[in-house]
């Protein structure tokens, strides 16, 4: 079992002896059952720092939202606190951080990990809770054990299987415990009776290629465009996205040539053809990237099935290649190394 | 941008005309914005083609140049001179590949047509945002790296060191000369191969420009043409060459017998022995596997009889860099392996052997000093069944290529044969002959005519061995009978496949090997001694199967092509490189790992490109996600241009 209290403990710790900026982790949330992210940058705050199954967000990308701000200060001229920021990270969340470190977003020594173990479980999908009768009115969800949750609804506890509750991306995780870390809470649960990896997708392959194409037509045609996937993926931290022309990055030394002549690959109309476009883009550009915390998924609007383009490319680069994102931050990428033993006949 | 581009679609005679309307091509290219002049033309390759080209350019002013025609790497620097030649940067100058791409591979007249106008159209919209480049000059080492020393890599060398460049020589074994080193006599004149060898082998090691490597292997290479930068490994060389007095009292001493695999196996040698009595260096030398004293002292016999102090157990190998302009490959082949023989019962009778076996019997220097004698028994063998092709053009089980050489060296041994054992009997089996070269023909005739060698065309299905005698199974199409013969001993003109290490020295070098694993060369027919990266060039039977005169007469080609590039003050290398859009630069470093001529560099958090050394292969722009890498004349902005030339309607 996770220890709160020492968690707690912990961060205040680094926060009272000035070891690190602020810490990232979960409070208890406002509205509803699900835990919220927060930044607590004083020891007395630890307090308010929680972890249970309703910890659904990667704070990952609060990291890269720090990274910019950080970047944006030294530009206007001040001199930012260099210490480094502590994370809550379960298996997904240091995942993600590995792939930050390995792309050199990040330097090890700019974060601390404070890893939480998913107990052999996961976190739920609060969708699956709301479609329960006592979901609705769930005011606590709790681990209790490996298989089930334990929701409090009213005064009462009921303890539902975890099967039924848990995200998708947990029922296929391969490592719900966080591999990479500076201090670990919880125990590390490797037998895990969940689906096999990669089960969605290879489900989903089954079709037709004609159903196949109907589908995906019939969810790009629904993208609102409103880009909220993009803004929640720990990887998407591009200053400027090759497939949206608002965020073109303009510096005092962009010519007015360069202004005339910006490619649009992507028009803005969210036409089927463009939401193909971006989404492809999207899901080409993760590959050996996404460590599936499903969240470009769990934050979109209108419920596309994101994490089927991302883990179909993610299960290519583990069948043909061994290689999982985030699994080593010292590892090379998969898109720039080749080794003699890689399928592909054709490259002498 | 260039405003006024003038486009010249070429027929190729019937090459591209047969199948596109070119006359079509130039009518709707006319159309296009900026495009100042069209014109077709039947050749432009041709001297008039490339008048008109410079011509056009003069007397219409143009900014820009395409040229529809056949692939870039044909003729991309012919148009681009003559570019130059009009006064128009080379660089203003595109080919849209409207043969290769699509003549060839299209029959319907009107889609060819369709397709070679877009084609030509991209190449139009890219050319416009080419910016007019100059050239990087770089400067140029003047020496040169030779790896194997065969007598394709002794030609390279002497050549090379004769036009007064030093040569680097390195080569694996302890000996240079190679498999020529242990033939006997060489078809088809039947002089002798170590009289017309050594003396070659002799003037590589007094001539001071050439440094002799043996015993060392390349081990990378980094750095481009003009400026590579070799790293080379030489073993531990126990046995010093200059203290060394050939006395030969260490071999005496020796515990160890190893199968010697200079005699291909027929002897025994000692861990210590000298590979020939011709060898260069001439010395001694230490076999570190089969040397027992190495280990904390267990033997050291040799060190203490050595008078000369020669021998030195606590040599340790050394591995050094050095710096050439240029590189010549010369690995050499081996024999198909025996073992992959077993119908004809190689490996399993010492009396089956292949064809560098009996040139060992034939030679004065082998184990029978020039005797042929059965390995088995040491009796002359009186029938002699010599069977070719034995591994050769057969794609289903061994090698798909002809070995070239095979025909003829069984002439000459079945000649040999005759010369050595007047009253034996030779008999070949063939599928056809190929003799094709200067008095080969006649050589062969000469062996049927007047040595009596009996020529069966047909396979042989079997051989084993019956009562002392080796039973060869075969048939003879011409007769349409099968055969039996009761042979004493079966030669098996085996295939040549590259020498081992011919795919890793391949990959070091990064140059290509053929489907048949041989070296690649640059063209098949305008740049058969060049590889596919400038600066390399290729020697010798590793490029394919090859005789002595056609070895040499390659590897003089090879040292002509390193010397003129060698002759230059300054190469110049090609501006169209890669560059960072710094904004956009993440500093992640999948371009630095990407790179395969490592010209990529962090430098401040930011992918910097060595200019110099990149070769502009692109292969950083396909890895970059945020589009924060271009190559010149290739950017993105361009390849968008390109795409939306090709969409259109
Ligand atoms: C049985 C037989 C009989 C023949 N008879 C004749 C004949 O009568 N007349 C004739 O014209 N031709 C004859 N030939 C052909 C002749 O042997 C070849 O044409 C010639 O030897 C080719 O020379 P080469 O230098 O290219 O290769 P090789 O002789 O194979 O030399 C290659 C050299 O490179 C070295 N090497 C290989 N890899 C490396 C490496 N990675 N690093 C450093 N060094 C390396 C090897 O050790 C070797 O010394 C015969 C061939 C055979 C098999
Ligand atoms: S997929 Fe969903 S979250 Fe992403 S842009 Fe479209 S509507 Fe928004
Ligand atoms: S791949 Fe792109 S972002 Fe990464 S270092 Fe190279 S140029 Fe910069
Ligand atoms: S184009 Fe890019 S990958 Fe290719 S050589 Fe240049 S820097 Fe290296």
């Amino acid at each position: 079992m996770v220890n709160v209290d020492a968690l707690r403990g912990y961060a205040a710790d680094l926060l009272e002896k000035g070891q690190v900026r602020a810490v990232i982790g979960y409070r208890r949330g406002t509205a509803g059952v699900l835990a919220q992210p927060c930044t607590i940058d004083e020891a007395g705050e630890a307090e308010t720092l929680v972890w249970d199954p309703t910890c659904l967000n990667n704070l990952a990308r609060y990291l890269v939202e720090d990274r910019q701000q950080q970047a944006a200060a030294q530009t206007r001229n001040k001199t930012p606190d260099g210490r480094p920021v502590a994370i809550v990270a379960k298996g997904c969340d240091s995942r993600a951080v590995a792939v930050l470190l390995q792309e050199n977003y990040l330097k090890r020594e700019d974060v601390v990990i404070i890893g939480v173990s998913c107990e052999g479980s996961g976190v739920i999908d609060p969708r699956k809770l709301a479609a329960r009768p006592e979901g609705r009115w769930a005011s606590r969800v709790d681990f209790a054990g490996a298989d089930a949750f334990k929701v409090t609804v009213g005064g009462d506890e009921t303890l539902i299987p975890a099967r039924d509750l848990l995200a998708d991306r947990c029922l296929e995780c391969r490592a719900a415990a966080p591999a990479l870390n500076d201090v670990l809470f919880g125990e590390v649960v490797t037998e895990r009776g969940l689906d096999e990896p990669f089960r969605a997708v290879k489900a989903a392959q089954g079709a037709t290629e004609d159903a196949r194409w109907a589908t995906w037509e019939h969810h790009f045609d629904r993208c609102l465009r409103c880009f909220a996937c993009r803004a929640v993926c720990p990887m998407c931290y591009c200053p400027e996205c090759v497939v949206d022309s608002t965020t073109f990055v303009n510096t005092p030394g962009t010519t007015a040539e360069e202004k005339a002549t910006r490619i649009r690959w992507c028009e803005r109309s969210a036409s089927v053809s463009e939401s193909a476009l971006y989404h492809l883009t999207r899901a080409i550009h993760l590959a050996g990237r996404c460590i599936d915390c499903g969240e470009c998924e769990r934050v979109c609007p209108v419920n596309i099935p994101l994490r089927l383009l991302n883990t179909k490319l993610e299960m290519e680069a583990f069948e043909q290649f061994q290689y999982e994102a985030g699994r080593d931050f010292g590892q090379a990428s998969l898109l720039s190394s080749f080794r003699d033993e890689d399928p592909n006949s054709f490259i002498r | 941008m260039s405003k006024r581009t003038g486009v010249f679609v070429c027929h190729c005679g019937k090459n591209i005309a047969a199948t596109v309307d070119v006359k079509k091509v130039a009518r709707e290219l006319a159309k296009d914005d900026g495009v100042v002049f069209c014109e077709d033309y039947v050749y432009m390759c041709s001297d008039p083609g490339q008048g008109a080209v410079i011509d056009a350019i003069k007397e219409n002013d143009l900014d820009g140049m395409v040229i529809s025609c056949c692939s870039p790497t044909l003729h991309e620097k012919t148009f681009r001179d003559a570019s130059e030649l009009g006064g128009l940067s080379g660089f203003r100058c595109e080919i849209a590949n409207i043969r290769e791409q699509c003549s060839w591979v299209h029959k319907d007249p009107d889609e060819a047509t369709d397709k070679a106008i877009k084609i030509s159209r991209a190449a139009v919209r890219r050319v416009q945002r080419n910016e007019p480049l100059d050239p990087i000059g770089v400067p140029v080492t003047r020496r040169a790296l030779v790896v194997g020393g065969g007598i394709a890599g002794i030609q390279t060398a002497l050549d090379l060191a004769d036009a007064g460049l030093d040569v680097i020589l390195v080569e694996k074994q302890s000996t240079i000369g190679g498999n020529m080193l242990k033939l006997s006599e060489t078809f088809p004149t039947l002089d002798c191969s170590q009289c017309i060898l050594s003396p070659k082998m002799v003037a590589v090691s007094k001539n001071p420009r050439i440094r002799l490597l043996t015993e060392s292997e390349v081990e990378s290479v980094s750095g481009f043409v003009g400026n590579f930068r070799v790293r080379i490994k030489k073993k531990a060389q126990y046995v010093d060459p200059e203290l060394c007095k050939l006395c030969d009292d260490c071999s005496q001493v020796c515990p160890v017998a190893v199968p010697n695999e200079y005699d291909e196996g027929l002897t025994n040698r000692r861990a210590i022995f000298i590979p020939f009595a011709q060898a260069i260096p001439a010395s001694f030398t230490l076999d570190e596997a089969a040397c027992l004293g190495l280990k904390p002292v267990v033997c050291g016999k040799c060190e203490e009889v050595c008078e000369a102090g020669a021998i030195d157990f606590d040599k340790r190998p050394t591995v050094f860099e050095e710096e050439v302009g240029a590189i010549v490959v010369a690995t050499g082949y081996d024999l198909y392996g025996m073992d992959k023989l077993g119908e004809y019962g190689a490996g399993r009778y010492a009396d089956v052997l292949d064809g560098l076996q009996f040139e060992r019997l034939c030679s004065a220097s082998g184990a029978t000093e020039g005797h042929i004698l059965r390995p088995s028994d040491h009796k002359v063998p009186k029938e002699i069944v010599f069977i070719q092709c034995s591994g050769s053009r057969d794609p289903e089980n061994h090698c798909a290529w002809c070995s070239k050489i095979c025909c003829m060296y069984t002439a000459k041994h079945a000649t040999l044969y005759k010369h050595h054992v007047p009253d034996g009997q030779a008999y070949v089996f063939y599928i056809d002959i190929r003799s094709g070269g200067k008095g080969y023909e006649e050589f062969v005739q000469r062996s049927m005519e007047k040595d009596g060698v009996i020529y069966l065309r047909g396979r042989v299905s079997r051989v084993y061995e019956q009562g002392g005698k080796l039973r060869v199974l075969g048939v003879d199409t011409l007769s349409g009978r099968n055969v039996e013969i009761a042979a004493d001993m079966v030669v098996l003109a085996q295939a040549m496949e590259p020498s081992k290490g011919t795919a890793e020295i391949a990959k070091t070098l990064k140059i290509g090997l053929g489907k048949d694993g041989f070296l690649a060369e640059a063209h098949p027919k305008l740049k058969p001694v060049e590889s596919v990266t400038a600066g390399i060039y290729l020697a010798g039977a590793a490029q394919g199967p090859k005789d002595i005169p056609e070895t040499v007469a390659q590897a003089s080609a090879a040292a002509s092509k390193v010397i003129a590039l060698l002759s230059k003050e300054e190469l110049h290398h090609s501006p169209t490189v890669a560059k960072v859009r710094d904004p956009y630069c993440t500093g992640c470093a999948m371009c630095v790992d990407a790179c395969p001529y490592e010209a990529i560099g962090l430098v401040g958090g930011k992918a910097a490109v060595n200019e110099v050394l990149c070769q502009g292969c692109g292969s950083c722009v396909g890895v970059c996600v945020r589009a924060a890498i271009d190559v010149k004349n290739v950017s993105q902005l361009q390849i968008h241009e390109m795409i939306s030339a090709v969409l259109a309607a």
